[in-house]
C-alpha cells in the first residue's frame, strides 16, 4: 500500500506543488488589496514574491500540462488516420522536444550553477536569485520525465492519454445526459 | 531582403511549419525552429534561458490564472447557471426570443468568464435544451450558441486580451513609425478591456439581427403566454449575487480601482463567499477541480508564451516584419485592403490555430506592421481578437461546434453549414470595426484613459 501511495504522489507531484503556489500567491494578492484598501499599508515584498511563486507555478504546471497530454498541437491533418499511426507519428516529433528539453536543461543548468553568483539578489526580498531560476533546469527535467512517461503510455501499453480539456466536455455532457435520464 | 533574411525567414518558418504538420506541439515547433535559427546565426542561446524566466515572471501576466480560476469557481458556484437563467427569463413572445436570450446570455457570460468554449458549454448546457424545447430545430440551435459563444473573448475581461496585452507591451512602434505618424498610445490591459467593450456589442447585434431574420423564416415564434413579470422577477432574484459579479469586476476595472489581476483576484474570494454561503453550492472538492484546471491550462499557455517571445525576438531583430509590411505597401497603399487582407489572414490562420496560441505567434509579427501602417495599437489587438473568435465557430478547430455538437448530438457538419450565416455576419461586422476605429477607440478615449 506505502508504495502505491508514493507512486500515486509522485504520479501528480506537480500537481499538489502547482495547487499549493496556486493558492498561495491567490491569497496573498488578496492580503495585499485589503491591506492597501482597508489598512492604507502596501507590503512592499508581496508583490515580487507573489511573482516568483507563479514563475514556478507556470513551469511546473507546463510540466504537468505535458503529463496530461494537454500541449496544443495541430491534428487535422491526421484525421483519416489510425489512432496508432497517430500516436506513434506524435512520438516521433516528441523526440524534437526531448532534444530541445535536453540542451535547454544543459543551459539553463550552465546558467545557474556556473554563471550566477550569490551576490545576485532579488530586489526586495533579498533572495539570490540563483535559487528563484533553479526552476527552469528543475522543470524541464522533469517534463522530459513526462513526455517520456506519456509516450510510454500510449506506445507500449496502448493506453490513450488524451487532452483533458476534451475529456472535460465529454464528462459535463455525459452526466448532464446521466441528470435527464433520473428526472 | 538580402540573402541571410531570406535564409533565416526559411528556417524559422520551414522548420517551424514542418514540426507543425508532423504534429509537434506548438510550443515545440516554436522552440525548436528558434534554436535553429540561433544556432544558424551564432547568437548565444543563453538568451532562452533569460527569456524563459523573464517572459514568464511579470505581475501583469498573474491576471491569466486569476481570470481561469474565477471562471471555473464561478460554474461550480452556480453563477454561471443562474446567469443563463436571467437570459432565459427575457425570451418571452418574441420571433426568435429564446435564441436572441441565448445572445444575450453569452453576453452577460463573457463578462465574467474569458474563454470562449466555457462560454459556450455554460450556455449551450442550459440553453441548446430549451430552444430545442419550443421547437428550434437542434442544428440551428446548436449553430446559434457555438457562433455567440465567442462574444465569450472580447466582452471583457478577456484572457485572449490579456495575452495580446502581455505580447504587445513589449513592442515598441518603430521610431520611422513614430516620425511618419506622431506618438502611438501604450498598450495595456485595461485599456483594451474598455476598448472591446462596444465591438463586443457591434457583433452581438449583428448576431441578432441574422437570428431575427432566420427565426421569422423558420417560423419560430415566442411561447404563446405573455411576458411574464414574474418569471422575470424570480430569475433576477435567484440570480442577484450572479448579476453582481459582472458589475464587480467591470466596475472595479473601468473605475481604476483595481488592476484586472486585483479585479480577478476579487472575483475569486466574491465567488468563494457566494458559493459557500448564498448559494451553499460550492463543495471543498469543486476548489482542488479549479485549481488543477487552472495549472495546466495556465502551464500549457505560457509555456508557448516562452518560446513564441524568443521566436518574436528573432522576427523583430531581422527587420522581418518592417519587410513584410514593405511588401504589402508595395502591391497597394489603400488601408481598407491592407486591413482585408490582414483580416483573411488572421480569419485564415484561426481556423487551425488554437487561439492564444496564434495571438503570441502574430502579434510580434504582425503589431510592428500595424505601427508601419500607422494603425493604432489598441484597435489592431481588438481586431485581432475578434477575427481569431470566428475560428471557434469553424472547421476544422472550431472548439464551440465540437462542444454544441456533444451536447445536442447533431453532427459537427450540419452545425458548421447552419453556423456559416452568423459567421458570415460576424466577419461583416469584424469589417465595420476595422474601418471605423472609432467604435473601438471613443470609450477609452471617453473614460480618460
Amino acid at each position: 500500500m506505502g508504495k502505491s501511495f508514493l507512486f500515486k504522489f509522485f504520479g501528480s507531484i506537480e500537481s499538489y506543488i502547482c495547487r499549493t503556489l496556486l493558492a498561495l500567491f491567490v491569497l496573498l494578492l488578496f492580503a495585499q488589496i485589503i491591506s492597501r484598501e482597508v489598512f492604507q499599508y502596501s507590503i512592499a515584498w508581496s508583490e515580487e514574491l507573489a511573482t516568483y511563486m507563479f514563475v514556478w507555478f507556470v513551469f511546473f504546471g507546463a510540466s504537468y500540462a505535458a503529463r496530461l497530454s494537454a500541449h496544443n498541437r495541430v491534428t487535422f491533418q491526421f484525421r483519416a488516420l489510425p489512432k496508432k499511426a497517430v500516436h506513434v507519428i506524435e512520438g516521433i516529433a516528441d523526440l524534437f522536444w526531448i532534444a530541445f528539453n535536453v540542451y535547454f536543461v544543459y543551459l539553463s543548468f550552465d546558467f545557474v550553477f556556473f554563471k550566477m553568483n550569490l551576490f545576485w539578489k532579488s530586489q526586495t526580498l533579498g533572495i539570490p536569485m540563483k535559487y528563484i531560476y533553479m526552476i527552469l533546469p528543475l522543470a524541464f527535467t522533469l517534463m522530459t520525465i513526462r513526455i517520456i512517461q506519456v509516450n510510454y503510455y500510449k506506445l507500449v501499453k496502448g493506453i490513450d492519454i488524451r487532452d483533458p480539456e476534451k475529456v472535460e466536455v465529454e464528462k459535463m455532457i455525459d452526466e448532464r445526459e446521466a441528470g435527464q435520464k433520473t428526472e | 531582403m538580402d540573402a541571410t533574411e531570406t535564409t533565416i525567414v526559411l528556417l524559422l518558418f520551414g522548420s517551424f511549419l514542418g514540426l507543425l504538420a508532423l504534429g509537434a506541439p506548438i510550443t515545440v515547433a516554436l522552440g525548436v525552429s528558434a534554436l535553429i535559427s540561433f544556432l544558424y546565426l551564432d547568437e548565444n542561446p543563453i538568451k532562452f534561458v533569460q527569456i524563459a524566466f523573464t517572459s514568464v515572471g511579470s505581475f501583469p501576466l498573474m491576471a491569466l490564472p486569476a481570470f481561469i480560476l474565477a471562471g471555473a469557481l464561478m460554474e461550480a458556484a452556480g453563477i454561471s447557471r443562474r446567469l443563463v437563467n436571467v437570459a432565459e427569463s427575457f425570451a418571452g413572445p418574441f420571433t426568435g426570443g429564446i435564441s436572441a436570450a441565448a445572445v444575450f446570455a453569452c453576453l452577460f457570460f463573457g463578462a465574467i468568464s474569458g474563454s470562449g468554449p466555457a462560454t459556450t458549454a455554460a450556455v449551450g448546457m442550459l440553453m441548446i435544451p430549451a430552444m430545442i424545447n419550443r421547437g428550434y430545430d437542434k442544428g440551428f440551435a446548436s449553430a446559434i450558441t457555438a457562433s455567440a459563444g465567442s462574444l465569450g473573448i472580447i466582452i471583457p475581461p478577456s484572457i485572449p486580451l490579456v495575452i495580446f496585452g502581455i505580447a504587445g507591451l513589449g513592442l515598441q512602434a518603430p521610431p520611422e513609425a513614430v516620425e511618419k505618424f506622431g506618438a502611438f498610445q501604450s498598450v495595456s490591459i485595461p485599456k483594451l478591456f474598455i476598448a472591446g467593450f462596444l465591438p463586443g456589442l457591434v457583433i452581438s447585434i449583428s448576431l441578432l439581427i441574422v437570428n431575427y431574420i432566420l427565426c421569422r423564416k423558420h417560423g419560430y415564434k415566442g411561447t404563446a403566454e405573455d411576458w411574464s413579470i414574474r418569471t422575470v422577477g424570480c430569475a433576477m432574484y435567484s440570480g442577484f449575487w450572479s448579476l453582481l459579479a459582472p458589475l464587480v469586476i467591470l466596475g472595479g476595472i473601468y473605475t481604476g480601482f483595481f488592476t484586472p489581476t486585483e479585479a480577478a483576484i476579487v472575483a475569486i474570494f466574491y465567488t468563494l463567499v457566494v458559493g459557500f454561503f448564498i448559494h451553499r453550492e460550492l463543495k471543498w472538492q469543486d476548489i482542488g477541480r479549479c485549481l488543477e484546471t487552472t495549472t495546466w491550462l495556465t502551464g500549457r499557455v505560457l509555456l508557448i508564451l516562452f518560446t513564441a517571445t524568443v521566436f518574436g525576438r528573432l522576427l523583430v531583430e531581422n527587420d522581418i516584419p518592417a519587410i513584410i509590411a514593405q511588401a504589402m505597401l508595395s502591391t497597394t497603399d489603400n488601408l481598407y485592403l491592407i486591413w482585408a487582407m490582414l483580416i483573411g489572414l488572421l480569419l485564415f490562420v484561426g481556423m487551425f490555430m488554437e487561439t492564444l496560441a496564434t495571438i503570441l505567434i502574430l502579434t510580434p509579427v504582425l503589431l510592428p506592421i500595424a505601427y508601419s501602417l500607422g494603425i493604432d495599437p489598441i484597435h489592431f489587438g481588438i481586431v485581432m481578437v475578434c477575427a481569431l473568435g470566428v475560428g471557434f465557430q469553424t472547421p476544422p478547430l472550431g472548439e464551440n461546434l465540437f462542444i454544441a455538437s456533444g451536447i445536442s448530438n447533431v453532427t459537427i457538419e450540419e452545425i458548421s453549414i447552419k453556423a456559416l450565416p452568423f459567421a458570415a455576419i460576424n466577419t461583416a461586422a469584424i469589417f465595420i470595426i476595422a474601418y471605423v476605429p472609432q467604435i473601438t477607440l471613443w470609450l477609452p478615449k471617453l473614460l480618460g484613459y
